[in-house]
């Protein structure tokens, strides 16, 4: 991205995850250098010793009428009220603005399994007889990004990305290409992942609970991205201004170094460094700025796929009016992204 | 709002209308269909039994044993359609891998092997967990990134029936922007037991061949496949002598913020998106000669597409068919919006609209032109091609040749 078309700031932010409501109570735990991680059920986890990141603590009839909530799965349940409350945060009021101007782009690591996984079951245990339909329609990857814009009215541009621990940077990419060609003025851009006992035995079946989905975590997090005309007609504060964005999709061996260079540039000027997906991991990132310039949300909430806007968003709330910072997502097979931001009003 | 033109110079396709380009281009022309009965998964339970599956395929005249062990049905499929693409275009050869993208469309994804797994811990049995590897969507784009060394953009469009639309008109603007001088975008989807019960359990699944905008038509006949199209700029496809097959012109997409499976009644979002696809494109209404249509098949569906037509085209409407190519391809949910793209750029390529087959009799809630009585030529150089989805995700992409 770069913004010769139309300035593209953010105006708000907020997340559901582990550590509470908001981005605020995350900030805390990450400078206290606490973590919100808890057991998994010993029932859930094969008799193992296992830790994950679960909004435990997500009650969805405190968001919406019981009888909306019993329509939606988690995932859907926890993106709608997080982009509720960004919207809050945002000083939006739909009512008064163009419905088809706000759009909605979130990436997606498991939403939909769960439903998917409990239709099958039905299925599988009664044949015919018990398929429950009404779980189906949740299925589909993109039901918590539709299902927000249902309880919020957004009719603008609307889209899931699904790509492995960049998803939610996927989405923001295109978020913003959204903004700077006028599709919209504004964007709900961000990420959601979610927890179910069924997932954690596949990750135990397939060995991935020693490594990358050990400590996996759940939630939404979304940022409210709007062309900074659109902010301006609006009066309200800007969180941060975004710079640039890149993207890589694979270093093959003997390209790596090439690849870095390709996704991060020189870094000068670069006060903060945020981690996400597995960018924390990867020595030829994390190497390129000072152990108190790093800040990494996956010890704090765990890591998952749709990570990637409550670790952009808890970044911004950690950069000062003015400051560059970047941060950096990546994924062990690809793809790779890079958002640079300048810092603005706190919120 | 203008994007450039993006030129098409590779196309592949594996689906069972057809089995790559020609035997799928023949369909088209001929108007065969590739519904029929399916063995790929047992449909005893249901009171349907047909789809357009892909018959006769022997993966292992595609892949090793070994990579068969980690590739969904989805993957190969892609990666198959995939190839025949940048054969066809022989963009490799002319792009660093950095420059090179692939921007996929993915709906149930290898939920069809993850199945097995699922049902085996139900029955207290032990599966392979290799069967749970393309569970997510991301997996078919990935696959086709590290094959043919995409080194550039990778991501994967997860908006249900419209995913691969969108994953086109986003792969256009990745050349548009520049980003990328060539995206390898399409889409690939495969039938599986959640889909096919879970939309039976909905009781949209005709037991006869879906016959869209048809009197007493019943709903959806599923199908399974992949297409791909490389995209490249215009200037630099011509300079590099590449044969270029047509055009993205423009697309656009929103939600309708209205339900997570009823169209919105009166067609507005729809005709809106239409409607802004045109003018991102930079041409007038009068310049679409036809629409292929979502066009399910569905009651509903086929009368809102057909209010949203003519909301678009006012008093030109009866001059531009509507035509839906699901009645050849089946209902390919996250690959639909590729097929049908694919489609419909074959046949403005070659001048013709096709038949909406299994007219079944008229409708008078749907009184446009569907092309139900065959085939026709047609010079036109500009047609639209329509995807709703689940949640209210709508797509519509602009191709011209």
């Amino acid at each position: 991205m770069n913004n010769t078309e139309r300035k593209i700031v953010i105006t708000g932010y907020s997340a559901i995850t582990a550590a509470g409501t908001g981005i605020t109570p995350l900030q805390e735990l990450l400078s206290r250098g606490a973590s919100a991680l808890t057991s998994v059920p010993v029932e859930s986890a094969d008799g193992q010793q296992l830790m994950w990141g679960h909004a435990s603590h997500f009650k969805a009839a405190d968001f919406m009428p019981p009888l909306k909530a019993r329509k939606l799965d988690r995932s859907s349940q926890i993106a709608t009220a997080t982009a509720g409350l960004a919207i809050r945060e945002a000083g939006i009021d739909v009512k008064n603005l163009n419905p088809e101007r706000i759009g909605i782009a979130m990436g997606c690591g498991f939403g939909g399994i769960g439903n998917s996984a409990e239709f099958l079951t039905g299925f599988f245990n009664s044949g015919a007889e018990g398929m429950t339909p009404l779980l189906f329609p949740n299925t589909v990857s993109n039901a918590s990004a539709s299902n927000a814009s249902i309880e919020h009215g957004l009719k603008g541009p609307n889209v899931t990305m699904v790509q492995r621990f960049c998803s939610a940077e996927s989405a923001l990419l295109m978020a913003c290409r959204f903004i700077e060609q006028g599709r919209a003025d504004i964007m709900l851009a961000g990420g959601i992942d979610e927890l179910n006992p069924l997932m954690i035995k596949g990750f135990i079946d397939l060995g991935q609970h020693k490594s990358l989905a050990s400590c996996f975590g759940e939630g939404c997090g979304i940022i409210v991205l709007e062309s900074a005309e659109s902010a301006d007609r609006r009066g309200v504060p800007v969180r941060a201004r975004l710079t640039e964005i890149r993207t890589v999709g694979l270093m093959p061996a003997g390209m790596e170094e090439e690849g870095r260079l390709r996704l991060t540039g020189d870094c000068h000027g670069i006060s903060r460094a945020g981690f996400s997906g597995t960018a924390d991991l990867m020595p030829s990132l994390t190497g390129l700025f000072a152990e108190d310039r790093r800040q990494s949300i996956a010890p704090v909430v765990g890591r998952s796929l749709a990570m990637g806007a409550t670790a952009l968003a808890t970044l911004i709330a950690s950069t000062g009016p003015d400051e560059k910072a970047i941060h950096l997502a990546a994924s062990p097979e690809g793809p790779y992204f890079s958002i640079c931001f300048h810092g603005g009003t706190s919120a | 709002m203008t994007i450039k033109r993006v030129a098409i110079t590779g196309i592949g396709v594996f689906c069972g209308a057809g089995k790559g380009i020609k035997a799928f281009n023949q369909a088209l022309q001929e108007g065969v269909s590739g519904i029929g009965t399916i063995d790929l998964i047992d449909t005893t339970p249901f009171t349907t039994s047909i789809g357009a599956q892909v018959k006769a395929y022997d993966p292992s005249c595609y892949f090793s044993p070994h990579e068969l062990r980690r590739l969904s049905r989805a993957d190969q499929f892609g990666l198959i359609a995939a190839d025949e693409a940048l054969q066809d275009s022989g963009v490799r050869d002319h792009y660093a891998p950095w420059d090179l993208g692939v921007s996929m469309g993915a709906g149930a994804a290898g939920m069809f092997q993850s199945e097995f797994w699922l049902k085996a811990r139900l029955e207290g049995g032990q599966a392979s967990p290799a069967l749970l590897r393309g569970l997510l969507p991301d997996r078919t784009t990935t696959e086709i990134a590290q094959r043919f060394k995409l080194c550039g953009y990778q991501g994967s469009i997860t908006t249900a029936c419209s995913s691969s639309a969108t994953a086109i008109g986003w792969g256009a603007d990745l050349i548009a922007t520049g980003r990328q001088k060539a995206v390898l975008a399409g889409g690939s989807d495969t039938l599986s037991v959640l889909t096919y019960a879970g939309f039976n359990s909905l009781k949209v699944v005709d037991v006869n061949p879906c016959s869209p905008f048809s009197l007493g038509r019943n709903g959806i006949s599923l199908g399974e496949g992949a297409a791909c199209l490389v995209l490249e700029n215009e200037e630099t496809a011509q300079r590099r002598g590449a044969k270029i097959h047509g055009y993205v012109l423009g697309y656009a997409l929103a939600g309708e913020a209205f339900h997570m499976t009823a169209p919105e009644p009166t067609g507005t979002t729809a005709a809106r998106v239409m409607a802004a696809a045109i003018k991102t494109a930079g041409i007038a209404p009068e310049e679409v000669g036809w629409v292929n249509a979502h066009g399910t098949g569905t009651p509903l569906n086929d009368v809102v597409e057909s209010n949203a037509m003519k909301t678009v085209f006012g008093e030109r409407v009866s001059q531009v068919p509507l035509v839906s190519t699901k009645a050849m391809t089946g209902h390919c949910l996250g690959a639909a919006g590729a097929i049908e793209a694919l489609a419909t750029l074959l046949s403005l390529e070659q001048g013709f609209i096709p038949q909406t087959l299994n007219f079944r009799g008229r409708d008078p809630e749907c009184d446009l032109d569907y092309c139900h009585g065959g085939r026709r030529d047609s010079d036109c150089r500009i047609a639209l091609s329509n995807s709703f989805a689940f949640g209210g995700n709508i797509t519509t992409l602009v191709l011209g040749k």
